[in-house]
């Protein structure tokens, strides 16, 4: 241990700043006692402390010092301003603080969802694109519309252009020299322009002529063209015969003849035909206003072919061909070379000579065509669709229902005799048991009544159904003379089991009570007590601990009210809904007809079910919730990922910048 | 520290003007002497607090434990004066105290040289001792107090001031027995 003299500087020091105990100074002052050189020092130090206070006493600050600092603080940080004060007292505020941080949060995860692009806390299913591509869509559909639109507008445009067009061409510039005439009067204009359509049609008749006198309008000579002309006419007359005559003799005297006559006899005894006939083109015109009087005008097309440039080019072609046939024979008469190259000569020669007959003979056609025109004549008699006979086909229809349909579809085939005639029986059995039939038949039309009510004994008839169509042979429309036949009589017949049959009357309802199985239990006795079939049951349990028993059975009418009464023993009874279609008409054995009914026997659940229980719910919400935080991490992170890198640049930046400004400072010291 | 100390200290973290300005009132001689202690110059003294002050306020958020206030205001000082001391030191020492003692050797002639002495003696001692002579003697702090606002372990103190004193004694010894 070290002692007081070794430690004097600090026992001195201690003891004259007071901070010794009283152990201690009474330790120390012993040593001194003792020992010469502590106690000098001791001296020293009493002396110098002395000085020492004296001297720093005066260098203490003066009593306005704190003053000074208080208001060199106050004038180097300014007092805030209202808010900004506000602000901060604010943000002093443990509440205040939590928000704010809340919502930087909040702030984070909306940039980290504007940065990934996804939807909400729970992802959805829908894909983005779908989005998208229905706006693509709808712009495109818009794009469309408007493109329409544009269209429609244009074609509207060039209507009204067409239109003034047309009015300048046929009114205006025919009947007035200066367009711009305004009209003189104020009545002339209801007058003008019944005058200038007078004038129009007047004026299109006589294009219409002149272009018939000349076949090719513009000008151009018609000697050097090759035209092909021909017209259609379709004309109603009163007799063929009389007319085809008057035709050849027209032709015979516009120097042409008839090509073609042929003729058809219709049902009615009305003929139809078609003439073909060929005059020379320059009488063409002529030709047709003399057929035109024959008839009825029903149609007329004449049409014009310029196959000049085709037929000179083939001209063309013909000769070059001839000229190489030349060659050809001129090097088979030489016959030098060889034999194989004689061959190809050969050849080649058989091609030309092809190639310039089938070029002759278009040029044949082509000029027999051009020489005559060809005018085709279709005639048809006056009242050409007129019916000749009527026809009464009956076509009735019967569903039967019978408890064997088997026995009955044999019944009903027994019935065949040459006067019934059986086209078609087919009995369908399915995997379930359901029979049913189809049996169809012609019967003589003086038997049928007695057949059809034959059949109908057979069983309960559903419905039945005739249909007579009176049908016009050879034409069409009514005809005073015409005779009518009544055809043979088709029946179908179809035939089902009976519980097959549509329920005359359907009903349901639904039965609450305790025990469901017991009372579905007892619902089927009860049925079968009232000759009822019970045609479907079924039993079920929900987890909730509800069960249901569906049960649908079929009793006939005369035992309905009977069942429904006795159903009140079984539990309440409730919401009874009861549907019957009557059909006006048919009869109906109503006693013997069946009806459904279809019940629900229900009982309340008693346990809550583990899935809606507030556990369940409870568990559901955390699990959503943890999932929703969870996003939320991911959506701050992606934030934080995003934004760091640009705090982290900003950040070092300004510390960049503040080193240099202060190295500046402290060069310029 | 008492609890309603610390609960200025606090409220001067968060922001509480009023506070920091009662602070400024308590604690500015404490720091004044910590800057005089290691520059010896009243002016430059003043300066560092003033700064140290306007630094400490702007960073108070800086500050995590209100108790350890008092002593992040003196580090705050204790860098700054340092700092300026640093940057003085290309200056030559002694010329810098004849100007600023000129006041003082003009009134008393014959204490000057003392105290001419005293003052080189002082400036050969390390910063801190120094500083923590400065503390006792201008606010007469008890050696706890100097402790824990330098930053100090429990009785370091005694050992510096003890060798402090000491080596200024060595130094004075000539001037101190001229004086008997």
């Amino acid at each position: 241990m070290a002692t007081i003299h070794d430690e004097i500087d600090n026992w001195l020091a201690a003891d004259i700043h007071g901070e010794l105990s009283e152990d201690e100074r009474g330790a120390l002052h012993t040593h001194l006692v003792e020992c010469a050189a502590c106690r000098k020092a001791h001296h020293e130090n009493k002396v110098m402390n002395k000085i020492l206070e004296e001297t720093l006493a005066h260098e203490k600050p003066d009593p306005t010092f704190e003053q000074r600092m208080l208001s060199g603080f106050r004038s180097r940080i300014p007092q805030r301003g209202g808010l900004v004060k506000l602000l901060v007292e604010l943000m002093r505020l443990r509440a205040v603080q939590i928000t704010a941080v809340a919502a930087l949060l909040l702030a984070l995860v909306q940039v980290g969802r504007l940065i990934t692009g996804e939807g909400a806390a729970v992802p959805r299913n829908y894909p983005r694109l779908d989005r998208e591509e229905y706006a693509a869509q709808s712009g495109r559909v818009q794009q469309g519309v408007a493109d329409e639109l544009a269209v429609v507008r244009k074609s509207e445009a060039q209507r009204d252009k067409d239109i003034a067009a047309a009015k300048t061409r046929s009114g205006f510039a025919a009947e007035a020299p200066q367009p711009a005439m305004p009209p003189a009067t104020p009545q002339q204009p209801e007058v003008q322009p019944e005058f200038v359509e007078e004038k129009a049609s007047e004026r299109m008749e006589a294009a219409a002529e002149s272009a018939g006198n000349v076949p090719a309008p513009g000008g151009v000579p018609t000697a050097n063209r090759k035209l092909i002309r021909n017209a259609e006419v379709e004309l109603e007359i009163v007799s063929f015969d009389a007319t085809v005559q008057k035709i050849t003799a027209f032709a015979n005297e516009e120097r042409g003849y008839v090509a073609t006559s042929s003729s058809e006899k219709q049902a009615n005894g009305k003929l139809r035909g078609q003439v073909i006939v060929k005059v020379l083109p320059e009488n063409l015109d002529h030709f047709l206003k003399k057929v035109r009087t024959l008839g009825e005008l029903k149609n007329q097309t004449l049409g014009t072919e310029d196959i000049t440039k085709a037929y000179f080019d083939t001209d063309a072609r013909l000769k070059n061909a001839r000229v190489m046939e030349q060659r050809l024979i001129e090097m088979l008469k030489t016959k030098t070379g060889k034999v194989a190259d004689l061959l190809q000569v050969e050849k080649e020669l058989g091609r030309v000579r092809e190639q310039i007959e089938k070029m002759q003979g278009e040029l044949k056609y082509w000029d027999s065509q051009v020489q005559f025109a060809t005018v085709t004549i279709s005639l048809s008699e006056k009242d050409m669709e007129e019916p000749a006979a009527f026809l009464l086909k009956e076509r009735a229809q019967l569903a039967l229902y019978a408890p064997d349909v088997e026995k009955i579809y044999n019944d009903i085939k027994g019935l065949a005799s040459p006067k019934v005639q059986i086209t078609n029986a087919q009995l369908d059995r399915d995997y379930s048991g359901r029979v049913s039939a189809r049996v169809s038949m012609l019967i003589a039309p003086e038997e049928s009544a007695s057949v059809i009510d034959r059949v109908k004994g057979f069983g309960r008839v559903e419905n039945f159904q005739v249909q007579t169509e009176r049908i016009a042979q050879g034409g069409s429309g009514m005809s005073e003379n015409a005779k009518t036949k009544r055809d043979k009589v088709e029946l179908n017949v179809t035939i089902s089991r009976e519980e097959q049959e549509q329920a005359f009357q359907q009903t349901s309802l639904r039965i609450r009570t305790s025990s469901v199985d017991e009372k579905a239990k007892e619902l089927r006795n009860l049925t079968e007590k009232q000759n009822g079939r019970v045609r479907s049951s079924s039993f079920s349990r929900n987890p909730d601990g509800r069960e249901v028993a569906n049960v649908s059975l079929r009793v006939s009418m005369k035992n309905y009210s009977a069942l429904m009464q006795s159903l009140n023993a079984l539990g309440k009874v409730e919401d009874i809904s009861v549907q019957r279609q009557d059909s006006t008409g048919a009869q109906i054995d109503e006693a013997n007809a069946p009806a459904d009914i279809s019940i629900q026997v229900y009982s309340q659940g008693n346990i809550v079910s583990s899935e809606i229980g507030l556990f369940a719910t409870l568990r559901r919400t955390l699990a959503q919730s943890a999932s929703a935080i969870m996003w939320s991490f991911r959506m701050i992170g992606v934030a934080v990922a995003y934004l760091a890198p640009w705090a982290i640049a900003l950040v070092a930046v300004t510390w960049i910048i503040k080193r240099v400004l202060r190295a500046r400072q402290s060069k310029t010291q | 520290m008492d609890a309603n100390e610390r609960e200025q200290y606090r409220a001067a973290i968060h922001g509480d003007r009023e506070a920091f300005e009662m602070i400024i009132r308590t604690h500015s001689r404490t720091l004044f002497a910590i800057a005089y202690g290691i520059l010896q110059n009243c002016e430059e003294a003043e300066d560092v607090v003033q700064d140290a002050l306007v630094k400490a306020w702007k960073t108070r958020w800086r500050v995590r434990d209100p108790e350890k206030f008092p002593a992040w205001l003196a580090t705050i000082a204790r860098h700054r004066a340092h700092d300026i001391f640093r940057k003085r030191r290309t200056v030559p020492l002694s010329a810098t105290i004849d100007q600023v003692i000129e006041p003082g050797s003009a009134a008393e002639p014959n204490g000057s040289e003392l105290d001419q002495q005293l003052r080189s003696a002082l400036a050969a001692l390390p910063e801190l001792h120094r500083a923590a002579l400065t503390l006792r003697y201008f606010e007469e702090m008890d050696y706890r107090s100097i402790e824990s606002i330098l930053g100090l372990s429990n009785g370091a103190l005694r050992g510096i001031l003890g060798r402090a004193l000491a080596s200024m004694r060595k130094q004075l010894r000539p001037a101190l027995a001229s004086l008997d």
